[in-house]
C-alpha cells in the first residue's frame, strides 16, 4: 500500500499497489512527489506527470513507469464521501417521514376507534335512559291500567278516585264518565278533558298521551287517559296526571362527569320539561329547542332542518358541532316513539378522555422515541464529527510531517549542494594563496641571495597568508556561532568610538574604489550604549565591506544611525541603515543571503573574494543581540540592509561638571542640515549646556551679536565648514573680527580636513570634529585641546622603535615550531626568551627566577601537563615579587572573544591570536612594558 | 473533558427516560379496595326558582353571569348546591313566571324564589314566606329596601339589585327633531306628537309589563317626594284616599298615548318584555321604551346601542321620576331545606357579593356600603335616586298591593277597558283588600 503525496500542491491519493512496470521515457517533469510505503521506510522521489486533461497521474520511479493514478477517480471518490453524508441526512428524514406517517395513521386510527367506541357508548347510555324513562312511562300506564280495572269493578269509581291522595308521581287522578264532558278529580274540582291535547297521538302502552303542560304545582306535567271497561263496555276515562319531575331521579346525576348536559323535551311544543340536576340557570339554552339553539350557537338553517325532519320522524339524531368553542356531540335521543326527546351535548374530549390519554402518550412515547433517536444520531454525527477531527488532524499532522521531510529533504539538498559548492570554493580559495605562499616560498628558496627579491617574496608570503588567515577566521567563527557557542561580551561604548573604527577601516576601502561613504546620526538620545562593540564593529564592518565590494568605483555608500522611539527608558532603539547603490542582488539571492556558504556570483561580481560567510556571521549576530536584519535589494541599482537592535543605556553619570570646569555654559551649533542640529540639540541636552543653532553663518553671526547685547556670549562654537553662502571659513573669520579669541571655533566636517587644517588654524579656528556629532567626540577633542596646552608644557614620552632590545621574556610553547619562530622574531628585535613547553614548567621556571627576570610572559593556551589559563592563575597566586605585576599575555590560536575574555578572566593582561604578527607583539609590549617599567620605576 | 461532559449527559438523559417510565406504570390498585366512592350522596342541595331569559346567540348575559358568581361562592363557602329551578314563558298565553312561582311555592315545591313585589306581598299574605329580618346581611340594607319590603316588621325579601326603572331614549332622535328630554307629561306627549308628524309609526315601545311604570310616577310622585309620605299611605290604607284617585292621571296619561298611536296597545298586550319593542329601539325606529336599569348593561337588552342613549325617570308633576322596584329573593317559610336557604341568601345579599355584583353589573346596591360606578347613560337616573327623587313600585306598608295590580288593570285599559272602568277596578280591589 503506497500513500502517494504532492510535495507542492496536490493533496495525496491512495495508491493501491506498486510494483514497477515496463519501463518508458519519462515524460515532461511535472513536479517532484513524495511515496511512502506503508510496510516499509522505503522514500523516495519520484516523477510525476500529468496525462490527457491532467486526469491520469503518471508515476515514475528512476525513470520507470510505475503505475498510474486516475485523479478524477480520487476526486469523484472525496465527492461521493460527502454524497454520502447527504444522503444519511434524506434517509434520516425520510425516515421519519415514514415514522410520523405511520404514528399519524395509527394515532387517526386509535382516535377513530375511540371516537367510534365513545359514540357507542354515548347512544348505549342514551338508549338505556331511553329505556329507563320509557318504561317508568309504561308502568305508569300499566298501573293506571290496573286502577281503570279497579275501577270498573266499582260501582261508585267517582268515590275512589276521590279518595285518592295525591303523591310524587300521580299529581292528580281524574274520571269523566262516558257521555258526559265534565268529571271529578280527587281534589274535588270538576275535571274537564278540553283542557288536555292528546292531538299528538302518542301513546303508552296504548294508552293516549297528552300534550306536556304546567300544572297546579307550576311544573311540567302530561296526563294519560285510560279508558274504564266494564263487561266490554267503556263505562269512563280515567285521567292521570304526572309530572315530570318524577322522571328526574332516572335521569344520571352525573352525565359524563356533568360535562353532558341532558334535558327532556316534549316533542311536539320542543319545550324543555326536565333537567337533570345541576343544570340550572348557569348553563343557559334550557327553556325550548330554539334556546338551546340559540345558547349553543347551533344557527345552521340545514343543521335545524335536519333535527326537525328527524324529530317529526321519531328518530334518533347525532350530529358534531362546536359548543361554546368546543367540539361536542349533539344528541336528539328519541323516548316513546318520538313523544319525549333526550336532548343534550357532550364535549368530544369528555367522552373520548381515554382516547386523548392514549394519544397523549402515544405522543409521549413517540417523543420520547424520536428525542432518543435524534439523541442517538446527535451522539453518532458527533461520534463521526470527533473521529473526522482526528482523522483531519491525523491527515494534517502527516502532511505536515510530509511537508517538514520535505523541506528538509530540499534543505539538505541545498545544503548539499551549497557546501559542494563551498568545499569547491574553499578548495579554490585556499589553494589559491596556498599556491602563491609555497610557490613563493620556492621562488625563495631559489633567490634567497637577492634581498630586492627576498622582500618582494616575503611581502607576496605575508599577503597571501593574511588571507589565508582571514579565511580561517570566518570559518571559525562562523562554526562557534552555529554551535551556540559564541557569547557576547558586554561592556559600554560610545557611538563615536563605534563609527571612528569603522569609518578608519571603511573610509580607506571606499576611498580606495573611489567610493563616496557618508556617515549620519539622528534621533539618538543616548550614544553611551552597553553592548558587544566588537560585535557590534564586526556587523557593520561585515555590511559596509559588502557595500564596498558590491559597489562599483565612484558609488556611494551610506551608513546611517537612526534613534527610534524606545519601547523603554531603558533602552536605546537603534536603526542601522547601510545602503548602496551597487550591483544589487536577485530575489533568489535574496532568500538565501543569510545562509551560510552562499555567495552572490554573476559575470561582474565573480572577482570578489570572499568565503560566503559574512552575512551569516551578521545576521547570528544581530539574533544574538535580539535585534533583527533585512535587506531588500534591486539589481543594478543598490541594496539597503537594516539592522534593528536595542541597546541597554547605561546608568547616566552627570557630566555637567565636565562643562562647567571647561567653562562652557552655552554654545551656538551652525549647520545647513537641520537634522545635524536637531542632532545636536537632543544629544547636547543631557549636558546642561545651553545650544543655540543657527542655520547658515550670516545667522549664526547676528546671533553672536545679540548674545553680546545682551549681555551672554556663546563659549563654544560648532560650525560646519562647508555651508552655502558665507561658509565655515569665512564666518569663523568674522567671528574672530567680532569676538576675538574667546569662543572656542571648531569645524563639524565630514571631509578630511587635512586640505584646511592650515587655512583654518590661520584665521583662529580651534580644531575638528568629524561628523557625526556625538558629545563623548566634543568632550575628548576639548579634552584634547586643553592636554595639547599641557603637552607643549611636558616633552612627549617617546618609546622608540627598538624597545624590545635587551629584553627577556618567558615564553610558555607546546609547539617547537611556533617557539622556534616567536624566539626569532623576538631575537630579530634584539630580545631574548626562555621557553618552555607547558604551563607546569613555566610556572616552575618563573618560580625560579630571581624578580625581575623577565619583562613579560608570553603564554600559549591549550598546552599539555597545565594550560595557559591555569597557568597563569597558579603564577599570579605565587608568592613571586613579581607575579601581580609581571605582564602576562596570551598568545594562541583561541582567537574569540570568549577566549579574550577567558585569558582577562585568568589574570592575564592581553591576547595576542597567533598567527603571530611581530607588529601586533610590539605594540601590545610596548604598552605593558611602558607601564610595567614606569611601575618598577616608582 | 468533552468526552466526559457527553458520558453525563447520556447518563441523565437515560435516567430521566426511567424516570418516566416509571412514572407512566403508575400503581397497581389493591384488589381488596372498594372502586366506586360516592361522594354527592352527602351534598346539600337548595332549590332555587328564577326566571330564565331566553338565550341570545351573540349576547352574554352579564347579569346571570354575576349572579351565578355570588351563588359559585355561596357553594364553595358553604358546601352546598343550589339547584335551579326555572320558568319563562314563551307567549303571553302561556302562564306566567309569577303564576308558576305561586303555584310552586304553594305547593312548597322549592326552598329560595326570586319574586316580584306584587308575588311577594300575595305569597307572604297567604303565609308562605320565612321572615328574613334574622340574617345578618339584612342590617346592611338601605332603608328604602327595608321600607319596601318589610310588613309588620317582617322582612320577606331581600334584593340583590334595586331595579330602578326608567325611560331609555334615543337622545339622537330627540336631538335631531330639536327635542328635550321630557320633565312633565305635556311635554311627553308633545315630543310624541313630533315624532309621530315625523313618520315615527310609535313613539313609545311598550309591552305587557311595564307600562305601569308611568301610573306609578304620576300616580305617586307627591305621595314619596311630598313629604307627607305616612299619613298618605296610611289614608290609603284606611280606605279615606282612594287608590284610584292616584291611578287616573297615570290612566289619563296611558289612554290619551293609545288613542294618538303613540302606544301600539294591541301589540303590547300581547308582548313579553323587551321581545316586541326591543329591536325597534335598537334600530332606530323607536325613540322610547320602558325598561329597567340592569337592561341598560346587558347585551341581551340595550347594552349596545348604535346611537346616544340616555336613561331619564318618567314624566311627572315633580319632573323626571325613576320608579324603583325591589325584585326580591324570598324563603318558603316551609322550605324543605329552611336553613340551608337561609345561609344561602345571607351570603349572596352580603356586603361582599353585593360588591362582586354590582362591579359585574354596575347597578344600585340594596346594601348601603356598596357604591355603584354607573356607566353614563343611566347617570341621568342614577342621579335623580340620589337626590331622593324616586317612586316605589310597591310597598309592602301598603295594604293595596300595587305593582301587579295595577300592571293588571293596565292590561285592561290596553285591552279596551275604559278610565273609568279601571278607576273602578281599583276601588274594588280596595275594597276587596280593606274589607279583609
Amino acid at each position: 500500500m503506497f500513500f502517494l503525496y504532492n510535495l507542492t500542491a496536490w493533496q495525496g491519493v491512495r495508491y493501491s499497489h506498486g510494483h514497477c512496470r515496463q519501463f518508458c521515457n519519462p515524460p515532461a517533469f511535472r513536479g517532484i512527489y513524495y511515496m511512502e510505503h506503508k510496510s516499509s521506510l522505503f522514500q523516495k522521489v519520484f516523477l510525476l506527470t500529468l496525462g490527457p486533461k491532467d486526469a491520469i497521474v503518471n508515476i515514475y520511479c528512476n525513470g520507470c513507469c510505475i503505475s498510474k493514478v486516475n485523479v478524477v477517480m480520487a476526486r469523484k471518490q472525496r465527492q461521493n464521501k460527502s454524497g454520502r453524508g447527504s444522503t444519511l441526512i434524506v434517509s434520516i428524514i425520510l425516515t421519519f417521514i415514514i415514522f410520523g406517517a405511520v404514528v399519524y395513521f395509527l394515532t387517526g386510527q386509535v382516535s377513530s376507534q375511540m371516537s367510534q367506541s365513545a359514540i357507542d357508548n354515548l347512544s348505549e347510555s342514551l338508549g338505556l335512559l331511553r329505556g329507563t324513562i320509557q318504561t317508568v312511562l309504561q308502568k305508569e300506564a300499566e298501573f293506571q291500567k290496573l286502577i281503570a280495572q279497579e275501577l270498573a269493578l266499582l260501582e261508585e269509581p267517582e268515590a275512589f278516585v276521590c279518595s285518592y291522595h295525591t303523591n310524587e308521581t300521580m299529581i292528580k287522578m281524574s274520571i269523566i264518565p262516558v257521555g258526559e264532558n265534565s268529571g271529578i278529580s280527587n281534589t274535588g274540582e270538576v275535571f274537564s278533558a278540553e283542557e288536555l291535547d292528546f292531538s299528538f297521538g302518542k301513546e303508552i302502552d296504548g294508552l293516549p298521551l297528552s300534550g306536556s303542560y304546567i300544572n297546579d304545582m307550576g311544573t311540567w306535567a302530561y296526563t294519560i287517559s285510560c279508558p274504564v271497561i266494564k263487561n266490554g263496555i267503556q263505562t269512563a276515562t280515567l285521567y292521570i296526571e304526572y309530572i315530570y319531575d318524577s322522571l328526574e331521579e332516572a335521569l344520571p346525576p352525573k352525565f359524563y362527569n356533568n360535562n353532558a348536559t341532558l334535558y327532556v323535551m316534549d316533542a311536539r311544543s320542543e319545550r324543555f320539561v326536565l333537567k337533570p340536576k345541576g343544570i340550572g340557570e348557569r348553563a343557559a339554552g334550557h327553556l325550548n329547542l330554539q334556546d338551546f339553539y340559540n345558547a349553543n350557537r347551533i344557527l345552521e338553517p340545514d343543521v335545524q332542518a335536519m333535527v326537525s325532519e328527524s324529530i317529526q320522524e321519531g328518530d334518533n339524531v347525532m350530529f358534531y358541532h362546536d359548543v361554546r368553542k368546543r367540539e361536542s356531540l349533539i344528541y336528539m335521543w328519541s323516548v316513546n316513539d318520538g313523544a319525549l326527546y333526550l336532548i343534550g351535548y357532550v364535549p368530544i374530549d369528555s367522552i373520548q378522555q381515554e382516547g386523548k390519554a392514549v394519544n397523549q402518550h402515544i405522543f409521549i412515547v413517540v417523543m420520547v422515541m424520536l428525542a432518543a433517536f435524534l439523541i442517538c444520531c446527535m451522539l453518532y454525527f458527533l461520534n463521526e464529527r470527533q473521529k473526522s477531527h482526528i482523522r483531519k488532524e491525523q491527515e494534517q499532522e502527516r502532511e505536515l510531517h510530509n511537508q517538514q521531510l520535505t523541506q528538509a529533504l530540499q534543505a539538505a539538498q541545498i545544503a548539499s549542494s551549497s557546501k559542494t559548492m563551498f568545499l569547491s570554493n574553499m578548495s579554490h580559495d585556499i589553494r589559491t594563496p596556498m599556491n602563491a605562499i609555497l610557490g613563493f616560498t620556492t621562488l625563495l628558496a631559489r633567490e634567497a641571495d637577492n634581498p630586492a627579491r627576498v622582500r618582494e617574496y616575503t611581502k607576496k608570503i605575508t599577503a597571501s597568508g593574511q588571507h589565508l588567515l582571514g579565511l580561517i577566521n570566518d570559518v571559525l567563527d562562523v562554526s562557534k556561532i552555529e554551535s551556540g557557542k559564541a557569547v557576547l561580551t558586554l561592556g559600554e561604548f560610545t557611538l563615536d568610538s563605534m563609527i571612528s573604527s569603522i569609518d578608519a577601516i571603511i573610509r580607506p576601502m571606499a576611498k580606495g574604489k573611489h567610493q563616496k561613504f557618508d556617515v549620519t546620526v539622528s534621533g539618538i538620545k543616548h550614544e553611551r550604549l552597553i553592548g558587544d562593540e566588537t560585535r557590534m564593529n564586526q556587523i557593520l564592518i561585515n555590511l559596509l565591506s559588502n557595500s564596498v565590494k558590491y559597489t562599483p568605483e565612484g558609488g556611494h555608500i551610506q551608513l546611517r544611525i537612526l534613534g527610534l522611539e524606545p519601547r523603554s527608558s531603558q533602552f536605546e532603539h537603534l536603526k542601522i541603515e547601510v545602503e548602496d547603490d551597487g550591483y544589487g542582488m536577485t530575489p533568489e539571492y535574496l532568500k538565501v543571503i543569510f545562509d551560510a556558504f552562499t555567495r552572490a556570483e554573476n559575470s561582474t561580481t565573480n572577482k570578489v573574494q570572499g568565503t560566503g560567510l559574512g552575512m551569516a556571521i551578521t545576521k547570528n549576530i544581530v539574533e544574538m543581540m535580539g535585534g533583527t536584519i533585512h535587506v531588500s535589494s534591486q539589481v543594478d541599482e543598490g541594496t539597503l540592509f537594516t539592522v534593528e537592535l536595542e541597546l541597554r543605556i547605561p546608568d547616566e553619570t552627570a557630566d555637567g561638571k565636565f562643562w562647567k570646569e571647561k567653562g562652557i555654559r552655552r554654545i551656538l551649533a551652525v549647520d545647513d542640515e537641520p537634522y545635524i542640529l536637531d542632532n545636536i540639540r537632543t544629544l547636547m541636552k543631557a549636558t546642561g549646556v545651553i545650544t543655540d543653532i543657527s542655520s547658515d553663518g550670516e545667522d549664526a553671526l547676528r546671533q553672536i551679536r545679540q548674545a553680546g547685547e545682551k549681555g551672554y556670549t556663546y563659549d563654544l562654537i560648532l560650525m560646519d565648514w562647508n555651508m552655502p553662502g558665507m561658509d565655515g571659513i569665512e564666518t569663523a573669520g568674522q567671528i574672530r573680527e567680532y569676538a576675538g579669541e574667546r569662543p572656542c571655533i571648531l569645524f563639524l566636517t565630514a571631509c578630511d580636513w587635512e586640505g584646511i587644517k592650515e587655512k583654518a588654524e590661520g584665521i583662529g579656528v580651534d580644531g575638528f570634529l568629524s561628523k557625526p556629532f556625538f558629545v563623548s567626540a566634543l568632550k575628548e577633542k576639548l579634552l584634547e585641546l586643553c592636554s595639547s596646552v599641557d603637552d607643549e608644557k611636558v616633552p612627549a614620552e617617546t618609546i622608540s622603535d627598538n624597545f624590545l632590545k635587551g629584553r627577556h621574556f618567558l615564553v610558555a610553547e607546546d609547539n617547537e615550531i611556533n617557539s622556534e619562530i616567536l624566539l626569532e622574531l623576538l631575537g630579530g628585535e634584539g630580545a631574548s626568551c626562555t621557553v618552555t613547553e607547558n604551563g607546569r614548567e613555566a610556572v616552575d621556571v618563573f618560580a625560579a627566577a630571581e624578580p625581575g627576570t623577565y619583562d613579560a610572559i608570553l603564554m600559549d593556551v591549550q598546552m599539555p601537563v597545565m594550560n595557559g589559563y591555569d597557568a597563569t592563575r597558579e603564577i599570579r597566586a605565587s608568592d613571586h615579587s613579581d607575579a601581580a605585576s609581571i605582564p602576562i599575555i596570551a598568545m594562541t590560536a583561541n582567537a574569540f572573544a570568549e577566549d579574550v575574555k577567558n585569558a582577562l578572566d585568568a589574570g592575564m593582561n592581553d591576547h595576542i591570536a597567533k598567527p603571530i604578527d611581530i607588529e601586533i607583539i610590539k605594540k601590545i609590549l610596548g604598552n605593558y612594558l611602558k607601564q610595567y617599567r614606569k611601575k618598577e620605576q616608582t | 473533558m468533552k468526552k466526559k461532559r457527553n458520558q453525563i449527559k447520556g447518563i441523565l438523559l437515560t435516567l430521566n427516560l426511567l424516570l418516566l417510565g416509571l412514572t407512566a406504570c403508575g400503581k397497581e390498585p389493591d384488589a381488596a379496595s372498594n372502586l366506586i366512592t360516592d361522594t354527592d350522596s352527602a351534598k346539600r342541595v337548595v332549590n332555587m326558582f328564577t326566571p330564565m331569559e331566553k338565550a341570545n346567540p351573540n349576547a352574554e348575559n352579564s347579569a346571570r353571569t354575576a349572579h351565578d358568581l355570588t351563588v359559585m361562592a355561596a357553594e364553595e363557602a358553604l358546601g352546598l348546591q343550589v339547584e335551579y329551578r326555572t320558568y319563562t314563558a314563551e307567549n303571553y298565553q302561556e302562564k306566567t313566571y309569577d303564576e308558576v312561582l305561586v303555584d310552586r311555592a304553594r305547593n312548597n315545591m322549592d326552598d329560595i324564589y326570586l319574586m316580584n313585589p306584587d308575588t311577594l306581598m300575595l305569597l307572604n299574605g297567604e303565609g308562605h314566606l320565612a321572615d328574613l329580618s334574622s340574617l345578618e346581611s339584612a342590617k346592611n340594607l338601605r332603608d328604602v329596601v327595608k321600607v319596601a319590603n318589610t310588613v309588620n316588621g317582617k322582612l320577606i325579601g331581600i334584593p340583590q339589585e334595586v331595579v330602578a326603572y326608567g325611560l331609555f331614549v334615543n337622545k339622537d332622535m330627540f336631538d335631531q327633531y330639536q327635542l328635550g328630554l321630557p320633565n312633565t307629561p305635556e311635554e311627553f306627549l308633545e315630543c310624541c306628537r313630533v315624532f309621530k308628524e315625523n313618520g315615527i309609526e310609535t313613539p313609545v315601545g311598550a309591552n305587557r309589563w311595564w307600562l305601569e311604570t308611568f301610573v306609578l310616577a304620576q300616580g305617586y310622585a307627591e305621595l314619596y317626594n311630598g313629604g307627607n309620605t305616612e299619613a298618605d299611605i296610611a289614608a290609603l290604607n284606611n280606605g279615606e284616599t282612594k287608590m284610584s284617585e292616584y291611578m287616573r292621571p297615570g290612566f289619563l296619561f296611558l289612554k290619551e298615548l293609545m288613542d294618538k298611536g303613540y302606544i301600539d296597545a294591541e301589540k303590547a298586550l300581547v308582548s313579553e318584555a323587551i321581545e316586541a319593542e326591543g329591536p325597534d329601539f335598537l334600530a332606530g325606529k323607536t325613540p322610547i321604551v320602558i325598561a329597567y336599569w340592569g337592561a341598560a348593561i346587558s347585551e341581551t337588552a340595550y347594552g349596545k346601542p348604535d346611537f346616544n342613549m340616555q336613561v331619564i325617570g318618567f314624566p311627572s308633576s315633580m319632573g323626571q321620576m325613576p320608579v324603583v322596584s325591589l325584585t326580591g329573593y324570598g324563603i318558603s317559610a316551609e322550605a324543605e331545606h329552611l336553613e340551608d336557604a337561609m345561609a344561602i341568601l345571607d351570603f349572596i345579599v352580603s356586603d361582599e357579593m353585593l360588591q362582586l355584583y354590582t362591579d359585574n353589573n354596575q347597578v344600585i346596591s340594596p346594601s348601603r356600603n356598596v357604591e355603584v360606578d354607573c356607566i353614563d347613560a343611566l347617570k341621568p337616573l342614577n342621579d335623580k335616586i340620589n337626590e331622593g327623587l324616586y317612586v316605589l313600585g310597591s310597598n309592602a306598608n301598603m295594604k293595596v298591593e300595587q305593582w301587579g295590580n295595577i300592571c293588571l288593570v293596565v292590561r285592561q285599559l290596553l285591552g279596551g277597558a275604559t278610565v273609568d272602568e279601571c278607576m273602578a277596578e281599583f276601588d274594588r280591589i280596595q275594597a276587596e283588600v280593606l274589607g279583609q
